[in-house]
């Protein structure tokens, strides 16, 4: 069982993430505050943490450099109301493996906790295999069995993405921020539905299974296995 | 009131410091006179007194006691001294006693004391005498009375000293005085400032017509608060249209929930229910976002993630981003790329204006019209134009939709927050670049910025009310630099300056507190 440790001081957000997560079958531990969360992740060590950055005592992002500064190199989601891309950059440079600023989708949070837990492909491969795709990194071409699949570069990169993390809940957001390289949220609310559903006209043909799932409200998956 | 005493003994230093220097000069002046005068005096009785000597040496020796005798005849004034001698000391004639010892009797001229007859009593004159031993032996000597130069310098030095003292006293007034005005003045701008900071913010400070450096000062603090206020009031029209913005969604989804809580019966519809609610949350959230971005940029001065940016590559990226949205909608997108440009910018935040100036021209261009990316060197400056055959901005909303909130009425039903070109603008003017919108019909908005260069882009966010302070700050100072009333010019500044950051900082409170929704 996957164990998730939550530095949350705000008790109703706290108990609706850890609702929501042993609903989702993760084993969640609860700290109010900096001191105790950086006591338990040193003692009980979580496969994953999620840490409010505003905390009493001892602040999120001080936990986090504490523990690395202890080689402790458990992947961490910070979750802010400080959303300026300056905050961000910061958590991130203290350590932090991923930003979600408040208020934010308990979706989004699953997601994004699935993708820290399932660190990506090794990324020294050249040929990526997922399910009947075959994408060859250095021709930058794309296979689906024996069907060449002729991509542009913004979709290469989409597909190489996705496939990187298939079986994976992928949020627009994610994908904004990922793939895009978007540090803002674009005023076409459905720039990333479109370029998907280039993408997926082109990666499952008629008659062919589908690989490419929109999931209502979230966002994406490449399901890879049968 | 403990620094307007400061002030005020300040100001009594200062005058009391120029009346000082004044008697200083006074008495440096006196002693050049006295200097000069006595200097004159003793070289004209010295050059007298050779020429009497020369003329009775050169008497036979019979005539000479006669003419001593003329000559202190003549002297109504009793200044002159002269003596014969014999050759063993005996007087012959003339008012002198006897040789006075230590005069080399050789023709020099030099300075004495002297016993004369009358005075034998008393203290003699000071003299400049010469003596001189004549050819049959006897000692001849001439003298003349210096004191008067004593006499002159008295009298000069008492007129200097008649002068100094009103002077020095006119200047302990003056400084008096003038710290009282001033103190009057700066007591009186207290009182209106005391009653802006409790927020009257109409107040003004009393100018004054005269054209000194407080009527100028006070002036130019009035044009501060005026500016002041009407950002106050701007924003406070912000406020309302954030919350008009805000409350719109917020009240459909309320009224949803609402209405599910009574009306739904089957799990389905109560989950339609709350989908509404929350895409009602979700646009209030991207509103606030979007705010928030605004602000963050507006404020933002910092050039630190500037450098050279190649704008070619961003065209050719967002032209890739919005290809297939305008495609769905029938309109051709193009790029037009003169030649490889580069500015000095932020890569992330002049990506973010492209893409929002193509994504404003995607939404607006009809189906079936175009939309086209261009980028141009002219002159030095870099140019990059987006146009669409869309209906364009008119004259008259030219400047509004560069205001937050501002949509067209021809377009209030097209989906957005309308914040779109607020932040377009905002991040035009952290660069310091320009925003020039294109007349209708069809759609055009350029950016024209300087071509790379090295060294920092300047910024200065209008919305920054603490540049403005500086530069106001800047100004006074200058101001005061040219300003004739040197001997208050301290106390000008430091009242001022502390007035004028008492009056910014309550102000950038109020401002603060007003734009709450948006800091």
């Amino acid at each position: 069982m996957t164990r998730i440790l939550l530095i949350e001081d705000d008790t109703e957000t706290a108990e609706a993430i850890v609702a929501e997560l042993a609903e989702r079958s993760f084993e969640v531990h609860w700290a109010p505050n900096g001191v105790e969360g950086l006591d338990r992740a040193r003692t009980s060590h979580p496969d994953a943490m999620i840490v409010d950055r505003m905390l009493p005592g001892m602040d999120g992002l001080t936990v986090i450099e504490a523990l690395r500064n202890d080689q402790i190199k458990t992947p961490v989601l910070v979750l802010s109301a400080l959303g300026a891309v300056d905050d961000r950059v910061r958590g991130l440079r203290m350590g932090g493996d991923d930003y979600l600023t408040k208020p934010f989708a308990i979706v989004e949070l699953i997601a994004r906790i699935e993708a820290l837990l399932r660190r990506p492909m090794d990324s020294r491969e050249t040929i990526l295999l997922a399910g009947p795709l075959e994408l060859d990194l250095i021709e930058r071409t794309a296979r689906r069995g024996e069907r060449e699949i002729d991509l542009l570069p913004r979709e290469f990169r989409l597909l190489e993405y996705m496939m990187r993390r298939s079986d994976q809940l992928l949020t627009r957001a994610m994908l904004l921020e990922e793939v895009w390289n978007y540090k803002f949220v674009p005023a076409t609310t459905n720039l990333i539905d479109v370029h998907m559903g280039r993408l997926r006209h082109k990666v499952d043909a008629p008659g062919e299974v589908q690989l490419i799932h929109n999931v209502r409200g979230s966002g994406f998956i490449l399901r890879a296995r049968e | 009131m403990r620094h307007i005493q400061f002030i005020r003994s300040n100001t009594f230093l200062w005058a009391l410091a120029v009346a000082a220097t004044l008697a200083l000069f006074v008495a440096g002046l006196f002693a050049f006179v006295y200097q000069k005068l006595d200097n004159y005096l003793i070289a004209r009785s010295d050059r007298m007194i050779t020429t009497q000597i020369n003329f009775m040496s050169d008497l036979p020796h019979g005539r000479r006691v006669r003419a001593v005798a003329d000559h202190l005849q003549q002297d109504s004034r009793h200044v002159h001294y002269v003596g014969l001698f014999s050759a063993a000391g005996t007087r012959l004639a003339g008012n002198i006693d006897r040789v006075p010892s230590g005069l080399a009797l050789d023709g020099t001229v030099q300075g004495a004391r002297l016993n004369p007859l009358e005075a034998a009593a008393g203290r003699g004159p000071i003299v400049r005498i010469v003596g001189r031993r004549l050819d049959d032996g006897d000692v001849l000597v001439v003298a003349r009375n210096v004191d008067e130069t004593r006499e002159i310098s008295s009298v000069v030095g008492q007129a200097l000293a008649l002068g100094v003292l009103p002077a020095f006293c006119l200047c302990v007034l003056a400084g008096a005085w003038l710290s009282a005005r001033a103190q009057k003045r700066v007591e009186v701008v207290n009182q209106r400032v005391q009653r802006i900071v409790a927020g009257e913010l109409r107040e003004r400070l009393p100018e004054g017509n005269a054209d000194d450096p407080f009527a100028r000062l006070a002036r130019i603090v009035n044009s501060m608060l005026d500016e002041m206020e009407t950002m106050i009031n701007a924003l406070s029209g912000v406020g309302n249209d954030i919350a008009h913005d805000l409350r719109t969604p917020l009240t459909r989804a309320r009224l949803a929930l609402e209405r599910g809580r009574t009306h739904a019966v089957t799990l389905e519809q109560l989950q339609e229910v709350t989908d509404k609610a929350i895409a009602g949350i979700d646009q209030s959230l991207a509103i606030v976002t979007a705010l928030l971005r605004l602000a963050e940029i507006e404020n933002s001065s910092r050039t630190a993630g500037f450098g050279n940016v190649v704008l070619d590559e961003i065209l050719h990226e967002v032209c890739d981003v919005y290809e297939p949205i305008a495609e769905d909608k029938g309109v051709a997108l193009g790029v037009v790329i003169d030649r490889s440009v580069q500015v000095w910018g932020d890569r992330d935040l002049l990506f973010e204006a492209i893409a929002n100036l193509a994504d404003n021209a995607v939404k607006f261009a009809p189906p079936g019209g175009q939309v086209e990316l261009e980028l141009k060197l002219d002159d030095g400056r870099a140019l990059v134009r987006v146009s669409d055959t869309g209906p364009g901005i008119n004259e008259q909303e030219r400047e509004a939709v560069l205001r937050r909130f501002y949509r067209s009425d021809k377009i209030r039903n097209t989906p957005g927050v309308g914040l779109g070109l607020s932040l377009v603008a905002a991040i035009i003017k952290l660069h310091g670049f320009r925003l020039i919108i294109g007349p209708a019909p069809g759609g055009r908005i350029e950016i024209v910025a300087d071509a790379a260069r090295e060294g920092k882009t300047r910024c200065i966010p209008i919305s920054d009310l603490r540049s403005r302070k500086r530069e106001v700050d800047r100004t006074i100072r200058g101001r005061l630099d040219v300003g004739t009333c040197r001997m208050s010019e301290t106390e000008f500044r430091c009242v001022t300056s502390s007035l004028v950051a008492g009056a910014t900082a309550s102000l950038l409170g109020s401002v603060n507190r007003l734009g709450m929704w948006e800091q």
